[in-house]
């Protein structure tokens, strides 16, 4: 989506550095391209992040969207720029999915990660009316008749799936798995059509509120303070962890000097008042993580989804080892 | 009232949003009234401004566009006897021997009361149905999504195309080329032959804009020598305030051409032109002085222009309510929509339902500007109609590739969208319709998705199509627009065969 914006900051910047004499300016000294790779909640969130990363960088942070293959085409375009910290990825969960599904020849080692923003979990909605309180409820239907219950995810291998399987798996429980698109997952609660749905968190959460339908268990670790009475699935005896993140990534080889520097933007920019302050109104949890903490958590997570696709047979990485 | 309507009235309302529509309808005044330009084209030269603007910034822009662009194509056909878009050809009739007569004034304000009148009536239809029928809507489940499509696809065929056969043939190559890219449902790759730009598959807009305007640059490059003149009808131009005794003419043709566009509005693939065709018709069987048609009646310029205003509100209904688009226009509103990952349907009434409402509103303050910016700027406007060609149509062509550009931020889509254009041509060289292909890809992911998702729910029973009552109704609807089509093509060919 385009940028106009992007052309004449692009050409002004260049015109700047051409009246400076080439001077080798600290960076940023131009413009930097922030990649999104999906629309809705990620671009909403990744234009309010990128805004606030501008002021704080002094050089406009461009949001620009290439959407296509989970991520895919995102990832690729960023993997392949050049590593000078001048195009960012806005990455999220799909980094471990797209990777491991087999849709880019390349794992998430192959970008350098810089941190993350914020993250939220993947919750059990059900409709309002439903005859299921708990998740145990649910899952005890779901098991003495298998093949009968109807669960709707966003699509093969995305965050919503693996939550989704990870979940009736360690239940036991065999549901039909539909694979439905955003608002068409909502619709189908309430009309009936399908039994359950793995969403994302902020969206059904008005449809909680305005009391169409109810979360039946979440998947973070932490109860999340939006919707402090449901439980995780850990309580739930469901021994699970899993978050949706988004966060920022660069292409391989970046100077560890910019990447600290986008760093540093990152978390100052995730901090300011008018991130957080959206971020509080989309009941979205800001948890701004470093290079070293992030890494950690994709590392973790990675292994996470492996075994999840390893076990309900998606797993097809086509990184070369 | 729900408060989202209160909410939906002041977010039309902002200064932004009104500058929007009424930046709208100047463009749309000047794209509807250039022979050679399309509302299609007006929409393809404002797009890469929407995708940058805020959504409701950008829909009322788009509808301020719509509106105005079914009044302009009035213009030309009064003044040169050249309608300026397709719609605006039953209004040249009666328009343009006005005119002739030294009244183009008088022409052109009937011209833009009508349209004023016809906007304003289908604005009631809109706001008025699209929440009812937005609840009914909720209830409708994948088979029933899957059947009210291919209701949809095919009606959009048998209006579209004088042949049945080729619109039928242009919808299954629509539907081929929404294949291309990643499945839907599973993610695997389909067509993509290991190109990592076709993994997104390829998007509508791209088509649209090599469907639409290379094809018209070709046509106006061909016929450059022949500059068009209003033999001087412009210059006497007075005033175009309509007089009382018009008024009161107008009311017949304005009942029979509101309700008649609203309702060919709400069927896909009807539009305009028939709509203004059926006004024109009627309005003379039913008028009191019928031998005046066809020599200047006012009548005969108000029937047309209010039924082809009246299509704009009607062809929303669908769109907002159902995401299923009646016309490029429509289609393209829905593109804008997405983009900005808002999802026309009924769930759009619920989860976001001052934006819904507010685009309802932004149609209604479009069809006050529109009638504001034509009657004031009336005498400037029609000068853009001796604008050259040769200055025009670059600006157009540079405009194609930077919108096809700045969809995805990808220059692979300029190669797409010229393919499309050469698509475009070959299509009209044999003479297929190409709202049908276009149509086919807004619609193509859906069906597939609903007929995936109605199959995997059932366990791949095929009856759900038939056991649900709405699925069925929609399938007998779709069925019986297949075969009145070819009934009423066997007829005409019947009639031809006689008088030969």
């Amino acid at each position: 989506m385009l940028n106009l914006k992007h052309v004449i900051m692009g050409t002004a910047a260049a015109a700047l550095m051409m009246a400076s004499g080439q001077a080798k300016a600290e960076w940023p000294e131009k413009a930097i391209e922030f990649i999104i790779p999906f629309g809705g909640g990620a671009d909403v969130e990744g234009r309010m992040i990128a805004k606030a990363m501008s002021d704080v960088l002094g050089q406009p942070v461009v949001p620009v969207s290439k959407i296509g293959g989970g991520g895919a085409i995102a990832y690729t375009h960023v993997k392949n720029s050049k590593p000078d910290g001048y195009t960012v990825a806005w990455n999220s969960t799909s980094i471990l999915t797209t990777t491991n599904i087999g849709n880019v020849p390349f794992d998430y080692t192959a970008l350098d990660h810089i941190g993350q923003v914020a993250q939220q979990p993947v919750p059990f909605v059900v409709s309002a009316k439903a005859r299921w309180n708990t998740l145990k409820e649910f899952m005890a239907e779901c098991k003495a008749k298998p093949n009968t219950l109807k669960i709707a995810f966003a699509g093969f291998g995305s965050a919503t799936h693996m939550a989704g399987v990870a979940l009736t798996n360690a239940m036991g429980c065999k549901p039909i798995m539909l694979p439905v698109k955003g608002a068409d997952r909502r619709k189908m609660i309430l009309s009936g059509e399908t039994d359950a749905a793995v969403d994302i968190f902020f969206v059904p959460l008005k449809m909680v509120k305005a009391g169409k339908s109810k979360f039946l268990a979440i998947s973070s670790g932490k109860r999340n303070p939006a919707a402090p009475n449901v439980p995780t699935a850990k309580e739930l005896g469901v021994d699970m962890e899993f978050d949706l993140f988004r966060g920022l990534s660069v292409a391989k080889g970046t100077p560890q000097a910019i990447k600290d520097k986008l760093e540093a933007a990152m978390i100052k920019a995730a901090a300011s008042k008018k991130f957080s302050g959206r971020m509080k109104k989309l009941k979205i949890t800001l948890a701004p993580m470093g290079q070293k903490a992030f890494a950690a958590k994709l590392k973790k997570a990675n292994a996470n989804i492996v075994s999840i696709m390893k076990k309900a047979g998606m797993y097809q990485a086509k990184a070369k080892k | 009232m729900s408060p989202d309507v209160l909410e939906g009235f002041f977010q039309a309302t902002q200064a932004n949003t009104i500058f929007a529509v009424a930046a709208g309808c100047l463009v749309g005044l000047i794209v509807g009234m250039i022979p050679g330009l399309t509302i299609s084209t007006g929409i393809i030269i404002v797009l890469p401004l929407t995708f940058v603007l805020e959504p409701e910034i950008s829909i009322a822009l788009l509808l301020g566009l719509y509106v105005s662009g079914m009044t302009g194509g009035s213009f030309s056909a009064i003044l040169l006897n050249i309608p300026g878009t397709p719609s605006a050809s039953a209004t040249a009739l009666d328009g343009n021997p006005m005119a002739k007569r030294g009244e183009a004034g008088r022409a052109l304000g009937i011209a833009i009361t009508a349209s004023f009148v016809g906007g304003l009536f289908s604005f009631l239809c809109l706001f008025l149905i699209s929440p009812l029928l937005a609840e009914v809507a909720l209830q409708f489940q994948s088979p029933d999504l899957f059947s009210l499509m291919l209701f949809g696809l095919t009606i959009i065929c048998s209006f579209a195309a004088k042949s049945l056969v080729k619109g039928l043939l242009a919808a299954v190559i629509g539907l081929a080329i929404v294949t291309i890219g990643q499945d839907p449902m599973m993610g695997t790759q389909r067509f993509t032959f290991g190109q990592i730009n076709l993994t997104a598959g390829i998007h509508f807009l791209t088509a649209l804009i090599g469907l639409f305007a290379i094809p018209q640059l070709v046509d106006n490059f061909a016929s450059l020598g022949k500059a068009a003149s209003d033999d001087g009808n412009a210059a006497k131009i007075k005033s175009v305030l309509p007089k009382l005794a018009d008024l009161k003419l107008m009311r017949l043709p304005i009942s029979i051409g509101s309700p008649i566009g609203s309702f060919l509005g709400i069927l896909p693939g009807a539009g305009g032109p028939i709509a203004a065709f059926i006004s024109y018709d009627y309005t003379r069987k039913l008028s009191k002085n019928p031998e005046e048609f066809g020599k200047g009646s006012t009548q005969g310029i108000a029937a047309p222009e209010a039924a082809n205003n009246a299509v704009t509100g009607g062809a929303l209904i669908p769109m907002m309510t159902l995401g299923i688009p009646g016309d490029p226009v429509t289609a393209i509103l829905i593109a804008a929509l997405l983009i900005h990952g808002l999802v026309p349907g009924p769930l759009l009434f619920i989860e976001n339902g001052e934006f819904a409402y507010g685009v309802i509103f932004s149609f209604f303050w479009a069809n006050i500007f529109n009638i504001i910016i034509a009657l004031i700027g009336l005498r400037f406007l029609v000068k853009v109609l001796v604008i050259p060609r040769t200055l025009l149509m670059p600006s157009i062509a540079i405009l194609c590739v930077i919108g096809s550009y700045a969809l995805r931020n990808n220059f692979f889509d300029v190669y797409v969208m010229f393919g499309f254009g050469m698509l475009g041509l070959a299509m009209r060289w044999l003479d297929m319709p190409v709202v049908p292909l276009l149509l086919a890809m807004v619609l193509g992911r859906q069906i597939e998705e609903h007929l995936r998702v109605s199959l995997i729910a059932s366990k791949n029973d095929i009856t759900v199509f038939f056991t649900s009552p709405f699925s069925l109704f929609f399938l007998c609807l779709a069925a019986a627009s297949v075969f009145w089509s070819f009934w009423a093509e066997h007829k005409t060919k019947q009639k031809q065969k006689q008088q030969i």
